[in-house]
Formats: structure tokens, C-alpha cells, sequence
């Protein structure tokens, strides 16, 4: 299958002229609003920043009559560990981002667009600039675009290094110099949201596919995938692969296949254990679970965990999960934001209680503790961190419980597992 | 309208209204943290989360808007539960050092553990995350950030209603703890309200620390006399001791209070209250210091003028008026007084800074008199051989007293208020040892209740009158307070 996001390697404009780019654009200035979005709603496009929503659904979240000015904000904060594919578009592809922005925000009415990147990327930040200004240069953003009377700026604007600025609502405070801390919801952003006003904001990949659906039609990209997961989608493998990176693959591709054909399979000596299918997040596959499963929406969901991100994490029998959680849980400690308690207390005490196994001095109460506190955290939050730390603590206690068990009974982690 | 049922009960509230406001007006009470009618909602305590009937997570009861048809369950055994993981959470990393904190009594965690949890700690000691104790936090707060629990009222309310900005949430996660942003100091003229709006010991009020268990604390509902706004109060008191006053948060005028307001308890209990005569600069006892000054009221024959004050209660400036008309007959008796009135700061402090200017002028309407330009012309001609007004009100004819030098009485709580050259002064006793009714700048007639017992030998003021009359024999006689009111007619 021909790649849609990661056609060529290289950043610049004349390539992406080589290859069609910004035709689409042209076609979409010819199309009314409303007609793209239908379009975007018949390819099933999905955002493909973890949650899953459907993108054109979203656009048309924004009410039509809304006086002022509205916003498109693309989320290039990718922080969730593990994840790297929206590095790599903006590394070899900002152009399908810049077109794609372009027409959303034709789509949605906006005269705006951010793209918020990650504090991290300051290489690809300054590839991005260069894009938007190479754009800007060939009339495909800016004043009177294509000749079409639409306007549309973007701006580049650079996090400074928190996790939870990935999170919508997050990112539009820190965009508003507000120190980045998510929104309770309602109002959601489509109605309020940047500078208090209707607000789209889509992931990169996201609107990296808008092009080509609007090129060749929301039937062909709906048609592309499985079910209702559409489209080809960007998978970051990383772990004791031969060959860990980024894949476009249809959504749908089984994890054996990504693992085989894509990533030539395990390293040598190296026993696949468990994986997390979606980013760091996501609650955890057996071994098992993970060769049956197929990579799309619907199937991880059925299968107890979720796409997440696309971060597909291979874990081997020489690593210890308690050690593994552990990782994850310094990680949400230090992110959580602190706004509600039970993110705020909970990450911070489950942090402490994996100290407590991976020092020995934990008791197997402490086993049935650190999956209530996790429980306690489920879905009692403004936004999803607390739950993006508490998924993996349950399922990996109840995958792997005997791990925990050796590490209270005073084993080391070479001996728990 | 939208209908909806909170644990079974219907109910049909306003478009826009809150699960929280809705289970109240239901008589359902719903634990809070964050959540101040006040003050922007911020919904992250996630103490009022509640169940909506097939909803997929509990929600915030503070922040959602009642829908038509909603089942919400407020006592279920999910909500139950998360009440009580929220309380654990809380109390990981508080320091429980409730025996020694000044919240012990009205704090906002021991309330709810003993309602909601009972649960023992499963959170090892030694994993506590520490903060800093207690510093002040300005000259009128003490901050300890170990007890805070983060539920942001304090740094809402300065951004909000003081607009003053100086608190801050400062770095994140379990390590978050208020500060202040650099450069500030918390000195508003609000700032003792946080101390009411800290559900726990984070903030405290300097002023109160440790006087008192609050326990111990009687309250009487009272009204504030630090301005014309009249704030409604409650006077907190133990053993004839007034220890705080505190805002009895209402629709009319206020739901804070001023810390100059909160404060002014401090002139009843103040180190130089008068609790005698004063004849020139000698301490006598109030009955013969009474008697000298009805004596040089008989001798003036008339010639004595008597000025009302705004800083009294209308039953003590009707009794002054009285005295004028009835007793010594003069008709030089002021009680036309004005001042520009308003709220001056946007929240509460009025540009008048005394109590009852509107109150004086029903004495006026009631009982006539002249003007006060007349009033200081005739001092200034030299017609009166004594002057009769309450000690704060002899600054607005000190000029003219000073070019015509009449012997002046007054009335005064403190010796700080006793006017140069007053020849005679009579302690009386506060409108927190004493009622009166006050009217305030919008016109509201408001009674102040009396928290405690004036110090001993001091009386009110309408008694002094009464035996001013008594003892120069003429014929005005008040039993009460209230006959003093007689011809007054309130609006």
C-alpha cells in the first residue's frame, strides 16, 4: 500500500509540489465549508492524538452562527512516552500539516491557526518555521489565498517541557501564557475555547491526512483500514526489535505483522513479554493477548486496552514490570499537574509504593493498596492523566501479579521475574 | 425549566443551575472543597462528585448543570466511595497535627473524616511529602502550607473579588503549594476572609491564633460599624470576650468583610476605655462627674448647644435630641448631618466612614433643629456657654469651638477619642456591650445585638441622658432605649 503521510523524505516545498501537494487545498478553496466537512466525516478519520474522536464530527462541533473570531490549534505537544510519529511528519512532511491546517481552518471558518510544538523539538520547530514561511511565500497561507478571498495565518508557538500541556484544554492555557493546567469541561473547546472562542484543535497526524482525503475522497480513505478504524495510521515501535521506528500501516494490521514484517520481528534472545499497544498509558497486553490482536480502535478496546497514540512499546521477559511501572509512575508523579487531589495525591502515593516493592520493603498489602489507590483515580479527574497512570498500574498487577507477590516476598527484580 | 429528581426528590430549577445549588434548594447536602457560591467554580477538589443515573463517571455536582430528566444519586455507593478515596487522598500528606491547630473545631477535614470516611490510613509516615510550616503571610495571616489541601479559594478570591493577585498555585503535582507571587505582600483590605475561606489550618488569622478553642465560641449576629455599609456580622465570644468577628453572608450587603470592619471588635476590649468621669483632665466617678455637668448645663440657662452624631445609634442621638428640646429647652440642636455616601473600593468599604449618617437624619426629620453651618455660626458667635456631642462628632465643629472656647462635653468610649480641651467627658457603653439600631447607606435599618457586658460602671448613652435630665430636674425621662425612639419613624 502506498504510504499517505510518509510519502517522501524530505521537508521541502518543491518536493511536496512533485507529488500533488497543495492541489488539495486548491480543490477544498473551491468546495464550500460545509461540504468539506462532510467529506472529512465520511472518511471516518479519527483524531490520532489518543482519544480516538472522529475529526469531522469535531469541526462541526463549532456553531455556525458564532460572532468573533475562531481558532485552529494543531496539538504538536507529543509528549506521551514512547510516541514519535509526530515528530517525524514534521520532520519529512510539515507541508501535508501546513495544507491540512489550511483547510480545516477553511472548513471551520478560522483565521488563525497554532501549531503548539513540543519545547523538545526545537529542530523540527525551526523546519516548521522554515515550512510555514516557504508556504507563506507561495500564496498557500496568508492573505487571499489562492486568490479564493480566504485568509489564514498560522503561528508556531513552543511548550516548554510539560506532559500535560498535550492535553487540549492544557495546551490552550499554556497557549494563553496561563501555566498549562486542563479546563474543566463544558464548555468544550469547539464552543469556548481559545481566548474564549470556538476552538478546533487536532493532532498532527490528524490533519496530515486532510489532504489526501480531500484529494482523493472520503469513501477511498474510509475504505482504506478496518471498520470504523479508517485510514493508514503512524506506529512508533520501540523495545528489543531489530528494526524499532515509525510505520504507516492501515489500521487493523495485526501486532504480529507490525512485529514480523515491519520491525523484522524480536531481537536475538529476545522473548516478546507484554507490550503496551497504545503509549505509556494504556493498559497492558500479555504476550498472548498482544500476537492475537489486531491494531485499530475496536480491537485493542475489545481487547481491554486501547490505540492510544500508536506507541507501540515491546517489552521482554528480561524486564521486570514492577521496575516498568515504576518508570511510568516517576513519570505521571512528576507530570501530574496537581489540580485535583485525586491525580495530585494518587500518582505521587503509588510512585512511593513501587519505591517500596523495588527496595524490599514492601508487604503484600501493599499489592492490593496500590491497585485501590489506582482505582480511586479512575475516571474521577478533570482530564485523563489520572486515569493514564492508573490503567497501567491495574492491568499490570493483574497481569502480572506474581511479580509483584516475589518483589513483597523480599526478591530482587532479576528474581521476581 | 429543566426537571430532574436528586435521590429520588423532584425537583424543577432554573435554566443554568448547578446539581449543588439544585440538591440545596432540596435541603441535600453535598461536600465541597473547592466550591465557594462566590467564587468561580473550579471543580477540582472532586469532593461533590455525584452519580447521574446511566452516566458513564461521576461528575462534579458543583459544575454540572441540572438537565431535564436527570436521576441524580448523591449518596450512593459510588459516590460514597469516592467521597471517601478523595478524603484518603487528602490526608496522605496532611500533617495531622490537629491538636495543636487553630482549625481544630471548624475544619473542613476532621468534618468530613467523621462524616464520610472513619477510614484508618493505609499511607506509610515516612513517605509524607513535606512543606513548609507556618510564616506569616502577610500582617494579618499565617500561612502553613502542609495543611493546605489546594483547593485554591484563597488564590480565587484574590484574583476575583479583591482583584489584587497576590497568591499563586506554584509548582505542580503533590509538590504544588500556595504562595505568594514575587514581590507581593498580602496585605488587602480583605485579606482575613481567606482565613474564613480556608477549609483547613493553612490559612489563619494572626489576629486570632490561639486565643481561643472555637468550641468554646458563642455567636450573636450583629452588624459592623466600621462604615455606612453595615455589614452584617457575627460577633464570636467567650466569658464577656469578644475574640473575632466574622461575615454573616447575605444578599442585601455582604457576603465578606472588611479586615479594618473585622477588627474594630478591638476598641471594645482596647487598654484605655474610659470606665469613669472625666472633669477636665481628673478621673472622677460618673455620678458626681454627672452631676458637675448637669450643674453647668443649669448654669448656661439655655445657652447650650447640642450637636447628634453619626457614630451613635438613632435611640442615643434621639436621646441627645431629646435632651435639647424636652430637658434643656434650647433650640440650638443639630442633628443635620451629611456625608457622601457609596460603596468606595468596588466590594465593601463605604466613602463614609461612620455608621449612621442616614440614621441621624430621622432624628432630624423626627425632631427638627437647625442646620450645621447655623449650628457652627452660633458656636463661632460665641452664644453657647456649653456644647453637648459625642466625641467623634466634636471634630466637625472643632474650628469653631476653638474661636469661641464654650465648655465642651462629650461622650467617649477610649481616651484616644476625647477631643483637646473637652471639659467633661462620659464613658459610654459600645454597640457590642449595648443595642442600637443603625440605618445604612442603602437605607436598611439594621439592630446591633450586645455579645458581651460593658466594662463595670459603664452605661449606655441614652442612660447618661437620662440621668442628665434627672440630675438638672427638668422633666425628659427614658426608661429604655427604645422610649427614646418614640417619635422616630423609620422608612
Amino acid at each position: 500500500m502506498e504510504n499517505i503521510l510518509l510519502k517522501n523524505n524530505v521537508a521541502g516545498i518543491e518536493a511536496y509540489f512533485a507529488d500533488g501537494g497543495y492541489k488539495p487545498l486548491k480543490k477544498a478553496l473551491g468546495l464550500k465549508p460545509a461540504d468539506i466537512i462532510e467529506e472529512v466525516k465520511k472518511s471516518n478519520l479519527r483524531g490520532r492524538g489518543g482519544a480516538g474522536f472522529p475529526a469531522g464530527l469535531k469541526w462541526s462541533f463549532i456553531p455556525k452562527d458564532a460572532q468573533g473570531p475562531r481558532y485552529l490549534v494543531c496539538n504538536a505537544d507529543e509528549g506521551e512516552p514512547g510516541t514519535f510519529k509526530d515528530r517525524e511528519l514534521l520532520r519529512k512532511n510539515p507541508h501535508a500539516l501546513i495544507e491540512g491546517m489550511a483547510i480545516a481552518a477553511y472548513a471551520i471558518g478560522a483565521g488563525h491557526g497554532y501549531i503548539y510544538i513540543r519545547g523538545e523539538f526545537a529542530a523540527e520547530a525551526e523546519l516548521l518555521e522554515k515550512a510555514v514561511a516557504a508556504a507563506r511565500a507561495k500564496g498557500f497561507i496568508g492573505k487571499n489565498i489562492l486568490g479564493s478571498g480566504f485568509n489564514f495565518e498560522i503561528f508556531t508557538h513552543r511548550g516548554a517541557g510539560a506532559y500535560i500541556c498535550g492535553e487540549e484544554t492544557a495546551l490552550l492555557e499554556s497557549l494563553e501564557g496561563y501555566k498549562g493546567q486542563p479546563r474543566l469541561k463544558p464548555p468544550f473547546p469547539a464552543i469556548k475555547g481559545l481566548f474564549g472562542c470556538p476552538t478546533v484543535i487536532n493532532n498532527v497526524e490528524t490533519l496530515a491526512a486532510v489532504p489526501a482525503i480531500i484529494e482523493k475522497g472520503g469513501d477511498w480513505y474510509a475504505a482504506l483500514g478496518s471498520g470504523k478504524s479508517a485510514g493508514t495510521k503512524l506506529f512508533c515501535v520501540s523495545g528489543p526489535v531489530n528494526k524499532p521506528g515509525v510505520y504507516e500501516l492501515p489500521l487493523g494490521v495485526t501486532f504480529l505483522d507490525l512485529l514480523e514484517k515491519s520491525c523484522g520481528g524480536m531481537k536475538t534472545g529476545k522473548k516478546l513479554k507484554a507490550v503496551l499497544p497504545g503509549g505509556s498509558s494504556t493498559p497492558v497486553l500479555t504476550a498472548e493477548e498482544a500476537l492475537a490482536v489486531k491494531l485499530d480502535y475496536e480491537s485493542l478496546a475489545a481487547a481491554g486496552s486501547m490505540l492510544g497514540s500508536g506507541a507501540v512499546i515491546v517489552i521482554d521477559e528480561s524486564q521486570c514490570m514492577v521496575k516498568l511501572l515504576q518508570v511510568l509512575a516517576r513519570f505521571y508523579h512528576h507530570e501530574s499537574c496537581g489540580q485535583c487531589t485525586p491525580c495530585r495525591e494518587g500518582c505521587g502515593w503509588i510512585d512511593k509504593l513501587l519505591s517500596r516493592f523495588e527496595e524490599g520493603r514492601a508487604e503484600k498489602k501493599d499489592i492490593d493498596t496500590l491497585y485501590s489507590v489506582a482505582e480511586g483515580m479512575l475516571g474521577r479527574t478533570i482530564c485523563p492523566l489520572a486515569d493514564a497512570m492508573a490503567m497501567p498500574v491495574m492491568s499490570f498487577v493483574k497481569k502480572f501479579r506474581a511479580e509483584f507477590e516475589a518483589h513483597a516476598a523480599g526478591k530482587t527484580c532479576a528474581e521476581a521475574k | 425549566m429543566p426537571k430532574l429528581t436528586i435521590d429520588g426528590k423532584n425537583i424543577e430549577v432554573a435554566k443554568g443551575t448547578t446539581l449543588l445549588e439544585a440538591a440545596q434548594q432540596l435541603g441535600i447536602y453535598i461536600p465541597r472543597y473547592c466550591y465557594h457560591p462566590k467564587l468561580s467554580v473550579s471543580g477540582s477538589c472532586r469532593m461533590c462528585l455525584v452519580e447521574v443515573e446511566r452516566g458513564p463517571k461521576l461528575v462534579t455536582a458543583c459544575s454540572t448543570e441540572a438537565a431535564d430528566g436527570m436521576a441524580v444519586l448523591t449518596a450512593s455507593d459510588k459516590v460514597m466511595a469516592a467521597r471517601r478515596d478523595v478524603l484518603e487522598f487528602l490526608l496522605i500528606n496532611h500533617p495531622l497535627d490537629c491538636p495543636i491547630c487553630d482549625q481544630a473545631g471548624e475544619c473542613g477535614l476532621q468534618d468530613y473524616y467523621m462524616k464520610y470516611s472513619l477510614r484508618k490510613s493505609r499511607f506509610s509516615q515516612e513517605d509524607k511529602v513535606l512543606r513548609q510550616k507556618r510564616r506569616a503571610a502577610g500582617p494579618r495571616l499565617m500561612l502553613d502550607n502542609e495543611r493546605c489541601i489546594l483547593c485554591t479559594r484563597c488564590v480565587r478570591f484574590c484574583s476575583e473579588v479583591t482583584k489584587t493577585f497576590e497568591l499563586e498555585v506554584m509548582e505542580r503535582s503533590d509538590h504544588s503549594f500556595i504562595d505568594l507571587k514575587e514581590g507581593k505582600a498580602l496585605d488587602n483590605d480583605y485579606s482575613l476572609n481567606i482565613a474564613d475561606l480556608c477549609p483547613v489550618g493553612a490559612f489563619t488569622s494572626r489576629d486570632f491564633r490561639f486565643k481561643q478553642r472555637v468550641w468554646f465560641l458563642k455567636k450573636t449576629p450583629t452588624i459592623c460599624l466600621g462604615c455606612a455599609t453595615g455589614c452584617k456580622i457575627e460577633a464570636h465570644h467567650n466569658e464577656n470576650t469578644i475574640y473575632r468577628l466574622a461575615p454573616r453572608p447575605n444578599s442585601e450587603t455582604n457576603t465578606w468583610l472588611c479586615d479594618h470592619g473585622r477588627l474594630s471588635y478591638k476598641a471594645v476590649q482596647a487598654g484605655d476605655r474610659l470606665a469613669k468621669g472625666v472633669i477636665k483632665n481628673g478621673l472622677i466617678d460618673l455620678e458626681p462627674a454627672l452631676r458637675e455637668a448637669a450643674t453647668r448645663i443649669d448654669e448656661a440657662k439655655g445657652a447650650v448647644a447640642v450637636l447628634g452624631s453619626p457614630w451613635l445609634s438613632v435611640e442615643d442621638n434621639a436621646a441627645l435630641a431629646r435632651l435639647a428640646k424636652d430637658a434643656i429647652k434650647t433650640e440650638s440642636y443639630c442633628f443635620d448631618l451629611t456625608a457622601e455616601q457609596g460603596i468606595k473600593d468596588g466590594i465593601l468599604i463605604n466613602k463614609d466612614p461612620a455608621p449612621n449618617t442616614s440614621g441621624v437624619k430621622l432624628v432630624k426629620e423626627a425632631l427638627g433643629g437647625i442646620s450645621l453651618e447655623e449650628l457652627v455660626r452660633r458656636i463661632a458667635a460665641g452664644q453657647f456657654k456649653v456644647v453637648l456631642t459625642e466625641a467623634r462628632a466634636a471634630l466637625l465643629i472643632k474650628d469653631a469651638l476653638k474661636t469661641s472656647g464654650p465648655r465642651l462635653i462629650v461622650f467617649a468610649c477610649a481616651k484616644s477619642e476625647i477631643p483637646a480641651g473637652a471639659y467633661a467627658t462620659f464613658p459610654y457603653a459600645t454597640y457590642f456591650e449595648t443595642p442600637g439600631t443603625f440605618v445604612n447607606y442603602q437605607g436598611l435599618r439594621r439592630r446591633t445585638e450586645a455579645p458581651v457586658e460593658a466594662p463595670e460602671g459603664v452605661k449606655p448613652l441614652w442612660a447618661l441622658v437620662n440621668k442628665l435630665a434627672a440630675y438638672s430636674g427638668a422633666g425628659l425621662r427614658l426608661d429604655s432605649a427604645e422610649d427614646a425612639l418614640k417619635e422616630i419613624i423609620f422608612k
